[in-house]
Formats: C-alpha cells, structure tokens, sequence
C-alpha cells in the first residue's frame, strides 16, 4: 500500500488528481478491524482545468499507462493493489471527498473519509456489504451520532436511515 | 467448533480495530492474498487423478 499512496500522491503533486480520500472496505479498515477486499477505492476530485472540459478519468489513465501500470476491468493496478479512481458523483460523495481526515501508512500522507460520511455513503449505496459495513461501524461505536444526524438530514437520508434502523436495530440501541 | 465465546470474539475484533492504520493495512493485504489464492485454486482444471471414474 505504501508504494500505492506514493504514486497517488505523486500524481497528485503532478496536478493529475486533485484532493483524494480512501473510501470502501480500506477506508472502513481506518475505524474497524480489517475485513478482506481485493481493491483500494479512491474518491478523486479532478483538478479545475480538466473538470472544465468533460468529466473524464483519461488523464489519469494516460499518465499510469505511459508509467507502466496496467489496466485491469475498471481497476488500474498501482503497486500490488488494483485502484479504482471515482470522481464523486453526488454531494455527499462531494463533501466526504471535502472532510476526508489526514493519516498516515507506513509514513506516507493519505487521506481517508470519516466514519459518518462512510456510513452515510454506505446507507446510500444500500447493497447488502454496505449495510453490513454499516452494522460494523455502529458495533465498534466509532460513529458520532450528531455528526451522523447532520449528514444524513443535509443529504436527504433520513427516510433511508429509519428503514434501515427498522431492518437491522433495536428501537433502544439505535439512538 | 470455534475456539472462544461471544465476548473473546468481540474482544479480537476490538483489538484488531484499535491496530495502526499501517498495521491494518498490512492485515489488508495478507487477507488479500489469501482470497487471490483460493480464488485461483479453485479455477485450476481438475487433475486426472481427481476426476470420476
């Protein structure tokens, strides 16, 4: 992973990426135990002078294929990991990309979303390994429910949290 | 079959969740690997011996 953070942030360094964040199962590893996962999702904004034009992932591609990395489905393997680059595709993706928390691996700076704007992203992905991931950040308690509230009133989650708390929690343990 | 109750499982979890972010990672990848190598396992053709009669 090391050596995949250091080419992102070269990347970076190189105006082919603007601010990133570590989001999905690697992201989630940040606030829980590790769970198995065979790639890195990195949330990605673009830097003003290429989002001007069409929204494209081809710079990046470009500049990792004429660097020898290769393409592998959507992934592009970087390192030992394959990376899949998401642009954020709505506001919420937006601002957790925004809030992301600065860390470090193996002494290298990365970023990675909060745990509320994991759960919120995950409760708005509502596949069956979201709304587990979601019952994993609530068991460990590292989700601050304010926080929480906020995110999910601003992005119109709420419906969605109440079915979900319906599906999967207590009525007394869910706050 | 498991080797522990409820709470020493929950008790695991915790410890692993309050590992380094390095720590975990590395975690991360043996866990990886190891999915990468049953996936391959599993799609090597069978040899004659382990066919049926």
């Amino acid at each position: 992973m090391k050596a995949t953070l250091e080419i992102i942030n070269q990347m970076q360094t190189d105006g082919i990426i603007g601010k990133y964040a570590i989001g999905g199962a690697v992201g989630a590893t940040f606030y829980l135990e590790p769970a198995a996962t065979l790639d890195v999702d990195i949330f990605v904004m673009l830097p003003q002078t290429l989002q001007s034009k069409l929204l494209s992932l081809a710079p990046i591609y470009e500049y990792l294929k004429a660097r020898g990395f290769k393409v592998e489905k959507e992934h592009i393997v970087i390192g030992d990991w394959p990376v899949q680059f998401l642009p954020p595709s709505n506001d919420l993706e937006r601002e957790a990309l925004a809030g992301a928390v600065e860390t470090e691996v193996e002494g290298v700076k990365t970023w990675v979303m909060t745990a509320e704007h994991l759960v919120a992203i995950a409760l708005n992905t509502a596949r069956p390994k979201d709304h587990a991931r979601i019952l994993q950040f609530l068991e460990q308690k590292v989700v601050n429910a304010d926080k929480l509230n906020h995110i999910l009133i601003g992005h119109g989650l709420v419906l969605k949290w109440n079915r979900f708390q319906d599906r999967y929690l207590d009525k007394d343990t869910n706050g | 079959m498991g080797n522990g109750s409820g709470s020493s499982k929950q008790d695991r979890r915790k410890r692993l969740a309050s590992l380094s972010f390095s720590e975990k990672v590395k975690i991360l990848e043996k866990l990886r690997d190891r999915s990468k190598k049953i996936a391959a396992s599993r799609s090597k053709p069978a040899r004659a011996l382990d066919k049926p009669q």
